[in-house]
């Protein structure tokens, strides 16, 4: 299987598919390997009953736009294992019900789990290229590898490649990005982070909004410190010198200050504005509500009209 | 080190519990048992208890797919069902999917081609191994609150007559967006002329003034529920890992740009609460000995009104700092250099 592809196309993928995944995954897994009645009987037996792994399969789908494809959703399919094929009919079922409520979404390829793509793998995949002529396959890796660094997630592309005089499909990875909306990426947020669901005070809110910021201006950091420290070695000579690298680093160094004009000063300072006043109006609000609580307490506490001219004494 | 005990700090003031890792032999939860809820279904411990149902546990997966769907219709209301299991006096939500009904404020009921679907959709899960049932129906409230109206009222009593059991969820994209934390609410109806015994506390939320009064008239009719998230160890493992690619879209992100709209709906259907609770107090001057209950009221909705411009306010701050860091971050640059030289800005190279 060649390392990297060419067909030139940019893969956004969203995080709802890679959980959808895992828990069709985590779902089968757990329906075959039923959970031990008691504890007592798994410490009995000394050993960990086998757990099977299961190779799950479906579809994914999303919309593709020119030269850039997204991933948006993924459902479950039925494989069939006599056949080494997947169930036609309860494809073409699922298509037409996601199609009534997401209109937009176009069948993109399938998915599967395992940790690397096999030879039966093309004959899937060759099956779906009736209804896209080029599917994806995205293969996600379930193994939990503590040490692992990256995204076990892979997409691969078929290409035709003439091997031993033969043309051939065969699978090339290709690289992706994740793409997300706001709404997803604060309910991912939510989920991965267990931030404080509750109003809480305002400090609390301050400080749960704050972290996250912090968090990604450290990774921005982090990031940045392993940038200057390969090119410092570099540098000295330790590294031999790359000079795409370089290109791309300088290109990267001039794109700073991001935005600079007349314009964008205007606008941040008018949002800045904005902000500041409405800053301004709460406490307004606030300062009235305030005072209208004192009076009323005065008017309670001192009460003109009972006593003439007189100050009742308040407790 | 001193963050350490700020940290520590917080965590105390906010009961946070941390969670240890689930190893996968916790992830039992996404067993289904068959013969347990064919059992539990028999048992009906609810028919009794009117508030037996206490709490919820929705999955990550459940509560993603649903905020999506919710955020993707807009300002359109869209709905759609849960499917899960109950587990003694919680209802678990393992997974949602949507219906292809369009939702108005007039629309009591699925019509019969949301049936079809459900049923369709129902029967192809459970041959790929989904196997549980529809336990709820969630719905979303675009800019207006967490809350049940009136139909929606109706609709779940009448589930709740004859699909028990279910549950009514209701999640608000905008102000999730808005205030960047999900916004949602889980509730379960009252059977008809049931009175609840205490009254129970919940969490304020502001309901813009068109919508009040359908708010006021049935708040008594439900209960929310404590809704708790859960994930598998292979999720929280996936999650972790996303982290690394994930922080640039937290950096990126600009609530500020995106709500507009519904802000400037907030200030001004505070504007309008204002003035209604201006001519309230301007009333109660009349008589100086007026019932001290009157202005109990006024008071508290004066208090009211500070204490929603102080929410807006807040997310409008947060949102402008978000800003300025990444002008900071971004834009600085250029300070520290124009004193060393005098070019003018190169275009930038085209990336290799």
């Amino acid at each position: 299987m060649a390392s990297s592809s060419s067909s030139g196309l940019t893969f956004k993928l969203h995080p709802l598919v890679i959980v959808n995944i895992s828990d069709h995954y985590t779902r089968v897994k757990s329906q075959m390997n039923p959970p031990p009645v008691t504890s007592t009987s798994a410490t009995v037996n000394g050993v960990e009953p086998l757990q099977q792994a299961p190779r799950v399969y479906g579809c994914v789908i999303g919309v593709q736009r020119g030269r850039t494809v997204e991933i948006f959703n993924s459902f479950e399919l039925l494989y069939d294992p006599s056949t080494h094929s997947l169930d036609r009919p309860f494809l073409e079922k699922k298509q037409e019900l996601y199609k009534k409520v997401f209109p937009h979404f176009y069948i993109l390829g399938w998915y599967s789990t395992g940790s690397d793509a096999q030879e039966s793998d093309m004959h899937i995949h060759k099956a779906l290229m009736d209804i896209n002529e080029s599917p994806l396959y995205v293969l996600l890796n379930p193994t939990i590898n503590p040490a692992q660094k990256d995204l076990p997630v892979t997409i691969y592309e078929s290409e035709l490649h003439v091997i031993d005089g033969i043309p051939q499909l065969i699978f090339v990875r290709s690289s992706y990005t994740i793409e997300t909306v706001e709404a997803e990426r604060i309910s991912v947020d939510h989920v991965a982070h267990l931030k404080p669901s509750d109003g809480g005070s305002a400090a609390t809110q301050l400080a749960a909004h704050l972290t996250g910021i912090h968090s990604a201006i450290k990774m921005l950091n982090s990031r940045i410190r392993v940038l200057h420290h390969h090119l410092v070695g570099m540098q000295k000579g330790d590294v031999p010198c790359e000079n795409s690298l370089l290109r791309q680093v300088s290109s990267l160094l001039r794109r700073l200050p991001a935005i600079e004009s007349e314009k964008f000063q205007d606008d941040f300072l008018m949002e800045y504005n904005d902000t500041l006043l409405i800053t301004y109006l709460a406490m307004f609000t606030n300062c009235s509500s305030t005072m209208n609580e004192l009076v009323d307490k005065f008017n309670t506490a001192y009460d003109r009209h009972s006593r003439r001219g007189g100050r009742t004494a308040f407790i | 080190m001193d963050s350490s005990i700020a940290q520590k700090t917080w965590e105390l003031e906010n009961n946070i519990l941390t969670v240890e890792k689930p190893d996968p032999s916790s992830d039992s939860i996404f067993y289904y048992d068959e013969a347990a809820q064919a059992k539990f279904q028999q048992e009906k411990p609810w028919a009794n208890d009117h508030h037996y149902f206490k709490r919820v546990k929705i999955s990550a997966l459940a509560l993603l797919k649903m905020v999506v769907h919710a955020r993707s219709g807009g300002t359109i209301e869209v709905m759609g069902l849960m499917q899960g299991k109950t587990d003694g006096d919680a209802i678990i939500v393992m997974d949602a999917f949507a219906l292809p009904v369009e939702g108005t404020e007039t629309r009591v009921n699925a019509q019969a081609d949301a049936y079809e679907y459900m049923v369709d959709y129902s029967q192809t899960n459970k041959q790929a191994g989904r196997l549980e049932n529809v336990v709820g129906w969630y719905h979303s409230h675009p800019g207006y609150g967490c809350w049940l109206s009136g139909i929606d009222v109706s609709t779940q009593m009448l589930n709740q007559q004859f699909q028990e059991p279910f549950l009514a969820v209701v999640i608000d994209p905008t102000r999730t967006v808005s205030a960047g934390k999900v916004e949602i609410g889980a509730f379960r109806t009252y059977p008809e002329g049931y009175k609840p015994t205490d009254d129970p506390i919940s969490e304020y939320q502001t309901i813009p003034l068109n919508k009040i009064e359908d708010f006021g008239v049935h708040c008594k009719q439900y209960y929310p529920l404590d809704i708790t998230y859960f994930k598998s160890s292979l999720d929280c493992h996936l999650l972790d890992l996303l982290w690394n690619k994930y922080w640039v879209n937290t950096l990126s992100s600009s609530p500020l740009l995106g709500n507009g709209d519904y802000v400037a709906g907030q200030i001004s259907d505070l504007a309008e609460k204002l003035e209604q609770a201006e001519n309230q107090l301007a009333h109660s001057r009349i008589g100086p000995l007026g019932p001290p209950r009157k202005k109990l009221q006024e008071e508290s909705q004066l208090a009211k009104i500070t204490r929603d411009s102080a929410k807006i306010t807040v997310e409008q701050v947060h949102g402008l700092m978000s800003q300025v860091i990444k002008d900071i971050l971004f834009n600085s640059v250029r300070q520290s250099n124009r004193s060393h030289n005098e070019q003018s800005g190169p275009e930038p190279m085209v990336e290799a």
